[in-house]
């Protein structure tokens, strides 16, 4: 061998490298190999198929346009969110107007501003702190989880211990605690939630690193000379990306029910602005819901719609993506069938 | 065993020192000034702000202040609130009974729709009855409490009254000495708030659960064994499959007990959630240090002890 792979500038894992010296194949063919089953491709395939996964995509593809164009939606409408509507959205009496009525398409609430106007909006509030904290808590997450599952010892140690006494804290208490005490506003309501929810994506993150630092292809690297910087973000964040994407889809729906939460005890998004919590709030502090139930109910019809879509997503993508699980969860004779009994198993004939 | 319980009465201690602390820590960023005045009354002269002052304890450093905070934990007592000087420890006193009824309620509950659905679930896979159960799930693992507890409200409360059917009161606590039907009758309601949403996450845990048990080598024994149907879902399957639920419940019963916050607001139960919650309103630092201190023992006493019951239920689990 003139040249050793090492001292080539290497496309792709190492592992593949590693497996093609032994199969000694070229590396332009195994290239074309690799590709032919990208797992990702794969999992889009399994994904396609499965229809309840398309539909809540579908959702979540729909929310985000409204959100992105609330503004031109409202004004389609011809109701701005917060705009109080005396005149054609209560009745004389004071009633807001039920679904239908003089133009209100989901009915008005008891100052008279469009239903539907303000739950648009308040999809824009629900996503920017479901994503944005969600974003925040991976980053968090993954970069801490990385770093105590890869070096152990100490540093594992201080970590672990650090994100078991967060997940031991009572989340909602605490994050009311502090949002009374500073105020409330969106930007402290998405920091708060991001604090509280990235130990849970740091643990599962730790728990997979410390068995992938184990595996062959990481030894391989570093048999190559690779830095510790290389091995955790060349080797091993790859391999963590499914485990990502899928706990950070469930996690937004968490995050959002979270927002909503605060926002519905009064400590989150403050009115005016549209939140669908403290839609939920406003209405439920009159007794005015109980004859004009359209104001109450169809936010918590779009919460509970957006928080199911993501669930349904995330459900679809962890079978997706993680074939095998979603194998033993369907067939479960199957794969007992293709392993070998147990000593236990063998000692419990009769 | 004994070595274990104790490095976990460590690791409360050093859990609620750090939380005790961030709690202090995130009142005195706050404005701590504004404390005097808020408590000293309305309209207050400076000379009743001072005594207020004195009277709350503002006037020592933050750290004396905790110190004397936590000195007080040590001897079993919570302090005086700031509204009304009233020991915390009788408030909590009046407040548990309340949030106990509705978790140990809630519990029994969510446990008798779970586990059968799941169940269920898993031993018909992809028929029309697990597909039921999945969707009955979903659904109320998607709905927040409070929105649940507000659409019970509107039709069982509303609804049922204005129809003529006075069958369910919409808040409230009756005490169980007082009248055992009544304390059922008020409580159904955030019972079934409470139960559906955690039963929905039982039913994915035992479902997932009982079909990997039913995929182990050890269930194709006891089939070959002729062993009957029954027999092989119940005596080995179930039982196996209920281990993760107990760490679960484990978890849950802690975190409920701290107080079920949203489920308590919605149906004007005044527990220990409701109470930490008009504190944190009133800005009341010790009782929402207080609620606090509690929530995080509740979680951590808790966990213990399913760690312990996990090490009888599963001998191949070592205490380390």
């Amino acid at each position: 061998m003139s040249q050793t792979p090492s001292m080539r500038p290497v496309k792709g894992r190492l592992s593949e490298v590693v497996e093609n010296l032994v199969d000694g194949s070229s590396e332009g063919r195994s290239k074309r190999v690799v590709e032919g089953r990208a797992p990702w491709r794969l999992a889009w395939a399994r994904l396609r198929r499965d229809r309840v996964s398309m539909v809540s995509l579908g959702f979540i593809v729909f929310l985000i346009l409204v959100a992105i164009f609330a503004p031109a939606l409202t004004a389609l409408i011809g109701h701005g969110p917060n705009t109080e509507y005396t005149n054609t959205g209560l009745s004389l009496s004071g009633i807001p107007v039920g679904p239908g009525h003089s133009g209100f398409i989901l009915g008005t609430d008891d100052q008279g501003r469009d239903v539907l106007s303000r739950v648009i909006y308040g999809s824009r509030i629900s996503l920017e702190v479901g994503v944005g904290s969600t974003g925040i808590a991976l980053l968090i997450g993954v970069t801490i989880g990385l770093v105590a599952g890869f070096y152990g010892g100490l540093v594992d140690n201080v970590l672990a211990r650090f994100m078991d006494v967060l997940l031991s804290f009572p989340v909602l208490l605490f994050a009311l605690a502090i949002v009374a005490r500073f105020g409330p506003s969106l930007g402290l309501v998405l920091v708060v939630v991001a604090t509280f929810s990235w130990p849970y994506i740091g643990r599962l993150v730790r728990g997979q690193v410390i068995s992938l630092r184990e595996r062959e292809f990481v030894e391989a690297s570093r048999a190559l000379g690779s830095s510790d910087l290389r091995i955790m973000f060349v080797e091993i964040v790859p391999n963590l990306v499914a485990l990502a994407v899928i706990y950070a889809t469930l996690l937004i729906p968490i995050n959002i029910v979270l927002e909503a939460t605060l926002s519905y005890l009064g400590l989150g998004v403050q009115p005016p602005t549209a939140s669908w919590g403290n839609m939920i709030a406003e209405a439920q502090n009159g007794d005015l819901f109980t004859i004009a139930w359209w104001f109450l109910v169809f936010p918590c019809v779009a919460l509970v719609l957006t928080t199911l879509a993501f669930n349904l997503l995330g459900d679809g993508l962890r079978d997706a993506l993680d074939p095998r699980q979603g194998r033993t969860q369907l067939a479960p004779a199957k794969r007992a069938s293709k392993r070998a009994p147990t000593p236990a198993a063998i000692e419990a004939l009769p | 065993m004994i070595r274990f319980v104790a490095r976990r009465l460590v690791y409360l201690v050093i859990v609620l020192v750090i939380i005790t602390f961030l709690t202090y820590v995130v009142f005195f960023l706050g404005n701590p000034k504004n404390l005097a005045d808020r408590f000293a009354g309305r309209d207050a002269g400076p000379a009743a702000i001072r005594d207020a002052t004195i009277r709350l304890g503002l006037n020592h450093g933050f750290w004396y202040q905790y110190w004397h905070y936590l000195t007080g934990l040590l001897h079993g007592s919570f302090g005086l609130d700031y509204q009304n000087q009233t020991p915390i420890n009788s408030e909590i006193a009046r407040a548990f009974p309340v949030t106990a009824s509705l978790v140990f309620g809630a519990v029994i509950l969510w446990l008798l729709i779970g586990i059968p659905i799941g169940i269920m679930s898993a031993t018909h896979p992809r028929t029309l009855r697990d597909r039921a159960g999945t969707t009955f799930a979903l659904t109320f693992l998607s709905m927040p409490n409070f929105v649940l507890g507000l659409m019970f409200l509107l039709v069982f409360y509303y609804y049922l009254t204005r129809a003529g059917l006075h069958w369910f009161p919409a808040a409230g606590y009756v005490a169980i000495t007082q009248s055992p039907i009544q304390w059922a009758v008020h409580l159904i309601l955030p019972w079934l708030t409470l139960a559906l949403v955690q039963a929905a996450i039982y039913t994915r845990l035992i479902r997932s659960s009982v079909l990997e048990i039913l995929g182990e080598d050890y269930i194709r024994t006891a089939r070959a064994k002729g062993l009957s149907r029954r027999t092989i879902l119940y005596k080995h399957a179930v039982r196996a499959a209920l281990t993760p639920v107990i760490t679960q419940l484990g978890v849950d019963i802690g975190t409920l007990l701290a107080g079920a916050f949203v489920t308590e607001h919605v149906f004007g139960l005044t527990g220990l959630g409701q109470l930490g919650l008009n504190a944190i309103f009133n800005s009341d630092l010790p009782v929402v240090a207080a609620v606090v201190v509690l929530a995080a023992a509740f979680i951590v006493v808790m966990n213990t002890v399913v760690d312990i019951v996990y090490g009888f239920l599963d001998p191949r689990v070592r205490l380390a």
